[in-house]
């Protein structure tokens, strides 16, 4: 007895070099995007939390916002609020990126990871121990925005070297620059300057990675 | 004359290499994950796979997580360099064409 044994589908030669050149750029493209196609969105999230946030910091101080105020403790649950927010969709959409992927070293990734966190805290510390040795609120107030801007322009700048991403290097750096000139403004000021410079290169960002991924760069 | 590898130049097999190319070198991604970015059926991926496989272009192992079996495919070096020569192939071609 003999079985027709029929061609698997895909199994026929491609037509041409252009088409399977093409076929090569498509695919690719359709797996970049199908991979960071969320990337924009925490890119949205973040310039939201920083564009809100630092507009609540600075609506919860005397001679801040002119037009309206916000009590201390209601702009400081707001700006926790969208913060924690955005750290949480962050945490889901990146940890979603490499699904179903095992990589071969995961060093980079691991110490990027654990880097981040302990950073942060670290910045927080300190700013417990500048309080403890008397610096005021409005030092305060300049130290922190100015430490955690300049640590998450220092990510992008170690995630842009880990990845490859140039994109990431512009974003680094606008953010370290912002947090540089943030302090100069002076408080509250300064949190207007992390709203706007900040908050606004993260939108920015997210509109240029989104019709990039659209275009496949 | 440029001889275009047999193995590769077929649409499916030629998408799914592209595909496992675009991973880092030593990268491993699951059958259900794979199956997902190229949008095929489980038989006709199955199929491809182990003619590339035959070819050792790519290495098909089974591991556990937890209590659920999970099947990893990966690019080997032979693969990853004939997909290379195959993407050389293609331009050296295109570039006598002109």
């Amino acid at each position: 007895m003999t079985v027709n044994q029929t061609p698997a589908d895909g199994d026929e030669p491609l037509p041409s070099p252009d088409a399977a050149l093409a076929l090569i750029r498509d695919q690719q493209r359709s797996v970049e995007r199908n991979q960071l196609g969320g990337i924009p969105w925490v890119l949205v999230m973040w310039g939201i939390a920083w564009g809100v946030g630092f507009l609540a910091l600075w609506s919860g101080y005397d001679g801040g916002n002119p037009w309206f105020q916000l009590p201390r403790a209601v702009a400081g649950a707001i700006f926790g609020a969208i913060f924690l927010a955005a750290s949480i969709v962050s945490v889901i959409v990146i940890s979603r990126l490499g699904r179903g992927v095992r990589v071969a070293s995961g060093f980079g990734g691991t110490v990027f990871g654990i880097s981040s966190s302990a950073s942060f805290v670290a910045v927080y510390l300190i700013g417990v121990a500048l309080a403890r040795a008397g610096a005021d609120g409005a030092l305060i107030s300049l130290y922190l925005p100015a430490g955690f801007g300049m640590t998450t322009g220092l990510l992008f700048l170690m995630g842009a070297a880990l990845w490859r991403s140039v994109s990431q290097v512009v974003l680094g750096a606008i953010i370290m620059v912002t947090a540089v000139v943030a302090p100069f403004f002076g408080a509250p000021t300064n949190n207007v300057v992390m709203a706007v410079l900040g908050g606004g290169s993260f939108l920015i960002a997210a509109v240029a990675m989104q019709l990039g991924l659209k275009r496949g760069r | 004359m440029i001889e275009l590898d047999p193995v590769i130049h077929a649409a499916a097999r030629l998408r799914i290499s592209a595909t496992l190319a675009s991973l880092d070198d030593g990268d491993r991604i699951t059958f259900p994950r794979l199956q997902e970015l190229l949008d095929m059926t489980a038989g006709n991926l199955s199929t491809h796979l182990r003619k590339l496989e035959d070819a050792e272009y790519v290495s098909v192992t089974k591991a556990h997580q937890g209590r659920t079996p999970v099947t990893f495919v990966t690019l080997t070096r032979r693969g990853r360099r004939a997909f290379e020569d195959y993407t050389d192939a293609l331009r050296a071609l295109l570039a006598g064409e002109k």
